[in-house]
């Protein structure tokens, strides 16, 4: 990566302003630490970052965020939200068509496709910002997951752990992140994993996500400051570790698969 | 006549031969060295007379205790236990931490005789969350203690709120002449009781100075159960912990008749506790470290009081109490000491941080991470614990566990220069190399998960610090 800086050297210095969606409602296992990734890695850089939090009814400008992040949520607190998102559909799709970087994981992903439809059978429409359906299932996928990732700007692997129980489809629009090494993805069956539309990334993965994939933080980060800056790269960070919990945490996973393999081959004789 | 009397011969015999049988796995496990075999001799017996727990559990000639909750169920049953055996009586008790109904079973077969009788006054057994169902219905407890829910485990336990639903259900299968003890500061575990005949009684903290902060990003329960709408918290403890009121539907907390009316933190050394006991007033000086074990000192304290203990004695009997395996326990080893602390889930290890950061600002610490399945496989919670609080009174970290690398990297994004972080996966290793860089006197906090906890118990029993677990009196669950 250059080592461009980020902004001329009069100019002002650039606030990446980030707008966390329900933290206190959307908030399942270690969503708030892709957050935390986001807002240490644009300060080691020195770039000055706001995180402001919305809640449910909330009156909040979108147009002045360059980034957005929906996390997961339980199911009672997921149905809490679903209208007031829904309220706000039309203004976040903008904001996405208007450069900005959003991240959603799990709940907060399915939200923002175009319905959901309950194990029940009942029809709840979403967003629309991705073309993906999800429908409820009966039994949950649970686990590490490694996925390939194929967004542009991102090679090689993305790590993670996936818990839910609906099945995501893709429709004729919508491009998927990343290709199911192991694990189970959007429904367990296609082989997708997670949805990308302009700098808007939906996935089933947690762990947390971003901290262990500083690859795909810094392609958010980059999307986000470009929005209103002209930005050639991001200054190279340390990731060590990072990068050692992101091989290990493949390693481990993909020893996992290996050893459920050979234990199926054992029980067939 | 002679076919019902050669019935219930046949089902002697047969309550005979499970308990044999689970008395022999036990034997033979502790024989060959596997440990307190705490679940297998229960299935053993289990698999001969599948009710055998309900057999065994109404011979006890004062009833049954269950102790259930997220945190805290080891120290409070374990607590009661030592308050009950002071009147020189004795309970049955799955002390091993097995809480399971396996393991439950199997601490009754190891304390009953062949004949089938107990020995022992009152059972008295901790009991997973998701196992309280099956065991209300098995062994009609005549009290049950519920000490909190936390957001625990989702790949294992499910939603929170469809948990505490579950639990709120066999509650209501209570008998109407026995006791549930509940959280009262627990805005979930407060209305658990809601449909169960059983008689309702509350603990909770009275101490009007005590201040946690605000609510964190680790509360769970921050919504009113009835109406949905956002708690009002005129005072938080820790996590969701305090006294709540719905601004709504006026439905709030509970008021304790056993409560703390002051409490005095002392770090890792304990709390000095003003106890009110319906009413009563007694002073005690606790040797169970931070806040949320005065919760746990609550209710063992009300139960015990139940239980017809005599109030006078409690005081004494809380001072003498030893804490148990890995709860705060501190050990020496050539010259250098270790704290051990079990910290399995967000709230527990915000609260342990709390009471270790009042030991210094340049610790040295061995943090543990296992992402076995009793720790549960999915580690992102170490994101929603506060390890930004930790991390300035860090001096170095070894990261250690099947997930070392999760571990450190999460202690770099709390604000911890990589280079105080040392990541040595295997677990003795990393435990001897902290105690080597400990100066002399110098203590190592070890913060481990569940499993890790358990690890590092056995390498220290190896190294003849510490006793065999089950000797000591506390060990594996799953």
């Amino acid at each position: 990566m250059s080592t461009n800086r980020i902004h001329p050297e009069e100019g002002p210095v650039p606030t990446l302003r980030i707008l966390h969606l329900y933290p206190d409602l959307m908030n399942i296992y270690g969503d708030r630490g892709n957050i935390i990734s986001l807002v240490r890695r644009c300060r080691w850089r020195g770039i000055p970052v706001k995180v402001d939090g919305l809640r449910p009814g909330e009156d909040v400008d979108f147009s002045s965020y360059d980034l957005f992040f929906v996390g997961g949520g339980q199911d009672r607190e997921q149905i809490l939200v679903c209208e007031d998102l829904r309220s706000r559909g039309d203004e976040l799709r903008r904001a996405v068509e208007g450069g900005a970087a959003l991240l959603s994981i799990c709940g907060g992903y399915q939200l923002l496709g175009r319905e959901f439809i309950t194990w029940k059978g009942d029809v709840l429409p979403g967003v629309g910002l991705f073309d993906v359906r999800t429908e409820g299932g009966e039994d949950r996928y649970i686990g590490n997951v490694v996925i390939e990732s194929l967004l542009e700007g991102v090679k090689g692997s993305l790590v993670g752990f996936e818990n839910h129980s609906g099945r995501t489809w893709l429709g004729p629009e919508a491009t998927p992140l990343g290709r199911v090494v192991r694990g189970h993805g959007n429904n367990g069956q296609d082989g997708t994993e997670g949805c990308v539309y302009k700098g808007a990334v939906g996935t089933y993965l947690h762990g947390s996500l971003l901290p262990k994939n500083p690859h795909l933080a810094d392609w958010l980060i980059l999307k986000a400051l470009r929005r209103r800056f002209q930005v050639e790269g991001l200054k190279t960070l340390d990731d060590d570790l990072e990068w050692d919990a992101h091989r290990a945490a493949v390693e481990k996973t993909l020893g996992e698969g290996k050893l459920r393999s050979r234990m199926a081959s054992l029980l067939r004789g | 006549m002679v076919v019902a009397e050669g019935k219930m011969f046949l089902m002697a015999m047969r309550k005979a031969l499970a308990v044999a049988a689970g008395k022999a796995v036990m034997w033979a496990s502790r024989r060959a060295g596997l440990g307190a075999g705490s679940n297998l001799p229960g299935k053993v017996a289990m698999s001969i007379l599948p009710d055998l727990p309900r057999r065994l559990a109404s011979s006890i000639p004062g009833g049954c205790v269950l102790v259930s909750g997220t945190n805290g169920k080891t120290t409070t049953a374990n607590l009661l236990a030592h308050l009950f055996s002071m009147e020189g009586r004795r309970p049955v008790h799955n002390r091993v931490g097995a809480n399971l109904l396996t393991g439950i079973t199997a601490a009754m077969v190891e304390d009953f005789d062949l004949t089938g009788r107990p020995r022992g006054d009152l059972g008295l057994f901790e009991v997973d969350e998701a196992t309280l169902p099956r065991a209300v219905e098995m062994l009609s407890p005549r009290l049950v203690i519920v000490t909190n829910l936390y957001r625990d485990q989702l790949d294992r336990y499910g939603e929170l709120e469809t948990l505490a639903s579950r639990m709120r259900r066999a509650l209501a299968g209570l008998d109407r002449d026995s006791f549930l003890l509940l959280n009262a500061d627990d805005p979930l575990v407060s209305t658990l009781g809601e449909e169960s005949p059983a008689r309702l009684l509350y603990f909770g903290l009275e101490d009007r100075a005590l201040e946690g902060g605000d609510l964190r990003h680790a509360a769970d329960s921050k919504y009113c159960r009835r109406c949905g709408s956002r708690l009002e918290f005129r005072q938080v403890y820790f996590s969701h912990m305090g006294d709540y009121r719905c601004p709504t539907c006026g439905a709030g907390r509970p008021s304790p008749q056993i409560s703390a009316l002051r409490v005095e933190l002392r770090g890792a050394s304990g709390s000095r506790v003003l106890l009110s006991l319906m009413g009563e007033e007694l002073e005690v000086l606790s040797p169970l470290p931070g806040l949320y074990n005065v919760h746990n000192l609550l209710a063992a304290a009300g139960a015990a009081r139940l239980l017809g203990v005599d109030p006078g004695r409690i005081p004494s009997g809380i001072e003498g109490y030893r804490t148990v395996f890995g709860r705060g326990e501190t050990f020496s080893i050539g010259g250098k000491r270790l704290f051990l602390v079990l910290s399995k889930n967000p709230t527990g290890f915000n609260e342990v941080i709390r009471t270790v950061r009042e030991e210094g600002d340049s610790l040295l610490l061995l943090l543990a991470l296992n992402d076995r399945i009793a720790d549960g496989r999915d580690v992102s919670w170490i994101w929603d614990v506060d390890f930004e609080d930790l991390a300035p009174a860090a001096r170095l970290v070894v990261a250690t566990g099947t997930r070392a690398e999760d571990m450190a990297l999460r202690m770099k994004y709390a604000g911890l220069e990589p280079g105080s972080i040392l990541v040595e996966g295997d677990l003795k290793r990393a435990l001897l190399r902290a105690v080597e860089l400990a100066g002399q006197g110098e203590t190592v906090y070890a913060l481990t998960t569940y499993t890790a906890t358990l690890e590092v118990r056995r390498i220290l029993s190896r190294l003849g610090v510490a006793d065999e677990i089950w000797r000591s009196g506390k060990e594996r669950r799953g």
